[in-house]
């Protein structure tokens, strides 16, 4: 906001959504456009654009999203921008909540576009601010890499003015420069490399990259949220070596890596890969540097860091003895806890249906799985998740199974992935006559990073209207003959529709999609709340209940438990969606009446 | 010249309001005065994880996360969770368990609430046991349950807070009614630690 931006797009993704969210809250009063896009590579588009306006543009997306962005990234290297444009990458070291803890900085690299890493939530704030100018100066786009422990960190922040920038919209017509063809593209190339140089000389001079003096021979770097450790650290060990503090870690400031050579021994602390390490050695390597450079052999390369672990690494560095703080652990053997679906959620009942329409068909489907709430089918008692890669690839490497295996593939794919990925595969199974069952677990939101609009939810993210594109409608343009839609809490009616689908798709070796809706439950309670509506709980007539588990065991909703050898309801968890009433061979459960 | 930096693990399920508690925690230290980081390890929205939060402050910006034997003060929502991070306490330092157990769906082998309790007494030496819930529900809601908690925590001395500083921040943050139960749950936990506390001196 203090650097007048003019638009912001993202798609959901933690460690990253709360940054188009907190724009959003402001959007209307400062007029800037914000929007979820359908997907990563369109949210980078449409920041292109933008810029292409002489506007500035910040988007965001959590760091496999940029593997989906990184078509337009690529060129965007060789282009540069108008307007200042900053390409927001939530990295996750220690995959909290991601497939893999990948190290986005190569990116930079790969592009041409440079990279800066923030220390803190203060500088991350004032960093942005900085890199609009930086982007607009140089014409690059750039990208700021967060990683989780800063992205989900709280602290104060002191804000500046926010500036209200009133540029004229204009479309910087220039084909020969956006036009990425054959004679252009060697020309810019070579540019590129001499914006890259440039920045090099220019970052010396950078005020968030700084040098610090200390005592000794041995200098310590440490690249962005690292360097909250490092000063964590330094302290406990009570030592004062000097200090580069690197806020820019690709290209190197060339000052600031020459004088880093002037020292005998380098320690490079930086979460995951050796990327500030491996570049500090080639330039070492090329200015005939003999300091000892160190780096991964004293640090992790997997998972985070913390203060611990760094100053181990700096007291072996350094030469200085380091008593770790001890706990005592609490010596019983705890069972884990992973998160769960919610009470009163639309993919249980789907999870449920599905099983007993593979029961009925009797086949045993291999079960493609995708990213979203429901990928937590993987845990038992469900174990419906064979496998579960990349947005969309329930469909993708689904099809690749289907064509050889005997036993018929069933892929889940929710609503916001399948408009993020999903449709492709949906148009290549048509294409190429693939038996594949896809079931859409529509719950109306992006549920899993907190329930963000999607091009089916009819609303944007200021909560204004938006036209809606259902589901079903794409699956049939998309060709899909065999289509049903099914309210996910009715069991029976899903179960029939389900093998149904496993039938046509086997016998006219075609797709057969199946739509299961139910509103995310979370969210359905989070607006009854809002309305005053209350929730009717269920409950369990014990004089009726034959205690055969189907409830507790099969269905496993976390507001069901065992107590004491009795079945019973926690009331205070009960979402009142009647599933388990439904499904109950005796009859015993019912709304809690009076 | 040694920063002193001070620190409290909130530990529990999610769905239980230890985000909310970080935020409160870290919005009343500002005020006091200090730097602070509250770091948030939660993976997905929905509800029914183990959730940790960190809130760290000093003289000078600490890092967001606790490690081994450092924090000051566990605050633990539920037993399960409270064991599992107990090893982040420093040995002089206090837990305030809510006496409260709820297994993981689907799970097989759950401890019992003694063994559970006896093993967080055995690993640390300082324990409070609350029984937040029924505390909860005195206040008028047993969604209360961790304003009750930081009651506790505020009577136990282990952050430099006081009940005011909290309260200041609660009714700036909640209003209604859901305001006053909070602000009550809060003096509730407060006082119930403080008793406690006072009997073992």
């Amino acid at each position: 906001m203090e650097a007048g931006i003019s638009a912001a797009a993202a798609y959901p993704g933690t460690p990253s959504t709360e940054i188009l969210e907190a724009l959003a809250e402001v959007a209307e009063e400062y007029g800037v456009y914000v929007e979820w896009s359908t997907n990563e590579k369109v949210a980078l588009e449409v920041g292109i654009g933008v810029s292409m306006m002489g506007l500035r543009a910040l988007v965001a997306m959590k760091h496999v999203g940029l593997n989906v962005a990184s078509d337009p990234l690529m060129s965007l290297g060789y282009t540069g921008v108008v307007g200042g444009l900053v390409v927001v990458s939530a990295d996750d070291p220690n995959a909290h909540s991601s497939q893999n803890e990948q190290d986005n900085r190569y990116y930079g690299l790969h592009s041409y576009i440079p990279v800066f890493e923030p220390s803190g939530v203060q500088e991350a704030k004032d960093m942005t601010r900085e890199l609009f100018q930086l982007s607009e100066e140089h014409r690059t786009a750039v990208i700021l890499r967060t990683t989780t422990r800063l992205s989900h960190s709280r602290g104060e922040v002191m804000f500046g003015a926010v500036e209200r920038v009133h540029r004229e919209p204009v479309f910087h017509r220039d084909p020969e420069r956006w036009a990425l063809l054959p004679p252009y593209s060697l020309r810019k190339h070579r540019e590129v490399l001499e914006r890259i140089r440039t920045l090099e000389e220019k970052l010396g001079e950078w005020p968030f990259n700084r040098f610090v003096e200390g005592d000794g021979d041995t200098l310590i770097v440490s690249a962005g949220f690292a360097h909250a450790y490092v000063r964590e650290a330094l302290d406990w060990l009570k030592v004062n070596p000097p200090l580069l503090k690197l806020a820019s870690t690709y290209p190197l400031p060339r000052a600031l890596a020459k004088r880093a050579l002037e020292f005998r021994k380098i320690v490079v602390v930086e979460e995951l890969e050796p990327f500030v390490e491996d570049q500090l050695r080639a330039f070492a390597q090329r200015e005939g540097s003999s300091a000892e450079i160190h780096g991964k052999d004293l640090f992790p390369r997997v998972g985070e860091l913390n203060t611990a672990l760094v100053a181990s690494g700096l007291s072996k560095a350094l030469g200085v003895s380091f008593d770790p703080p001890r706990g005592n652990a609490a010596g019983v053997e705890l069972p884990p806890r992973p998160p769960t679906l919610c009470p009163g959620c639309g993919h249980r009942s789907t999870y449920y249906a599905v099983k007993l329409a593979a029961a009925r068909a009797r086949v045993k489907p291999v079960w493609a799985n995708d990213i979203g709430c429901y990928t937590l089918g993987f845990f038992p008692p469900f174990r419906m998740a064979d496998f579960t890669w990349s947005m969309g690839s329930a469909l993708g490497i689904g099809m690749g199974i289907a064509r050889f295996s005997k036993d018929p593939v069933v892929a889940f794919i929710g609503d916001s992935t399948f408009y993020h990925a999903g449709i492709p595969g949906l148009i290549n199974a048509v294409y190429n006559q693939y038996p594949i069952v896809v079931v859409v677990m529509d719950n109306g939101v992006t549920a899993m990073t907190g329930h963000q609009p999607h091009p089916g939810s009819g609303y944007g993210p200021t909560g204004e209207k938006r036209p809606a594109i259902p589901v079903e409608n794409l699956a049939r343009a998309c060709g899909v003959e065999f289509v049903e839609v099914v309210p996910a809490y009715e069991v029976a009616r899903l179960r029939d529709a389900v093998e149904r689908a496993i039938k046509y798709a086997r016998e006219k070796n075609a797709p057969a999609v199946v739509v299961a809706r139910q509103f995310c439950a979370l969210e359905e309670l989070r607006m009854k709340r809002m309305r005053g509506e209350a929730v009717v709980p269920y409950v369990i007539d014990q004089a009726k209940c034959v205690k055969c588990g189907i409830c507790v065991d099969q269905f496993s909703c976390p507001a069901i438990v065992r107590e004491n050898g009795s079945i019973k309801i926690l009331t205070e968890l009960c979402a009142g969606c009647g599933v388990c009433a439904s499904i109950c061979p005796a009859k015993a459960i019912g709304p809690l009446s009076g | 010249m040694s920063a002193v930096i001070r620190s409290v693990v909130i530990s529990g399920v999610g769905g239980q309001g230890l985000l909310t508690m970080g935020e409160l925690l870290g919005e009343a230290l500002i005020e006091r005065g200090f730097k602070v980081s509250v770091g948030e390890i939660h993976g997905l929205s929905q509800r029914g994880g183990s959730v940790v939060v960190f809130v760290k402050y000093g003289d000078v910006q600490p890092s967001p996360i606790v490690v081994e034997g450092e924090a000051n003060a566990l605050v633990g929502l539920e037993l399960i969770e409270t064991a599992r991070r107990v090893q982040l306490l420093a040995p002089t330092g206090i837990v305030l368990a809510n006496n409260y157990l709820l297994p993981p769906p689907a799970s097989q082998k759950i401890p019992g609430r003694e063994e559970l309790i006896e093993a967080i007494r055995r690993a640390a030496r300082n324990v409070i046991l609350i029984n937040a819930v029924e505390l909860a529900r005195k206040a008028g809601s047993p969604v209360a349950v961790n304003m009750v908690m930081l009651g506790a925590l505020a009577a136990s001395g282990a952050v430099d807070l006081g009940l005011a500083d909290l309260k200041g921040v609660v009714e700036k943050k909640f209003t209604g009614r859901t305001g006053e139960v909070n602000a009550r749950a809060l003096i509730l936990g407060f006082e119930e630690a403080q008793k406690q506390l006072r009997e073992k001196a």
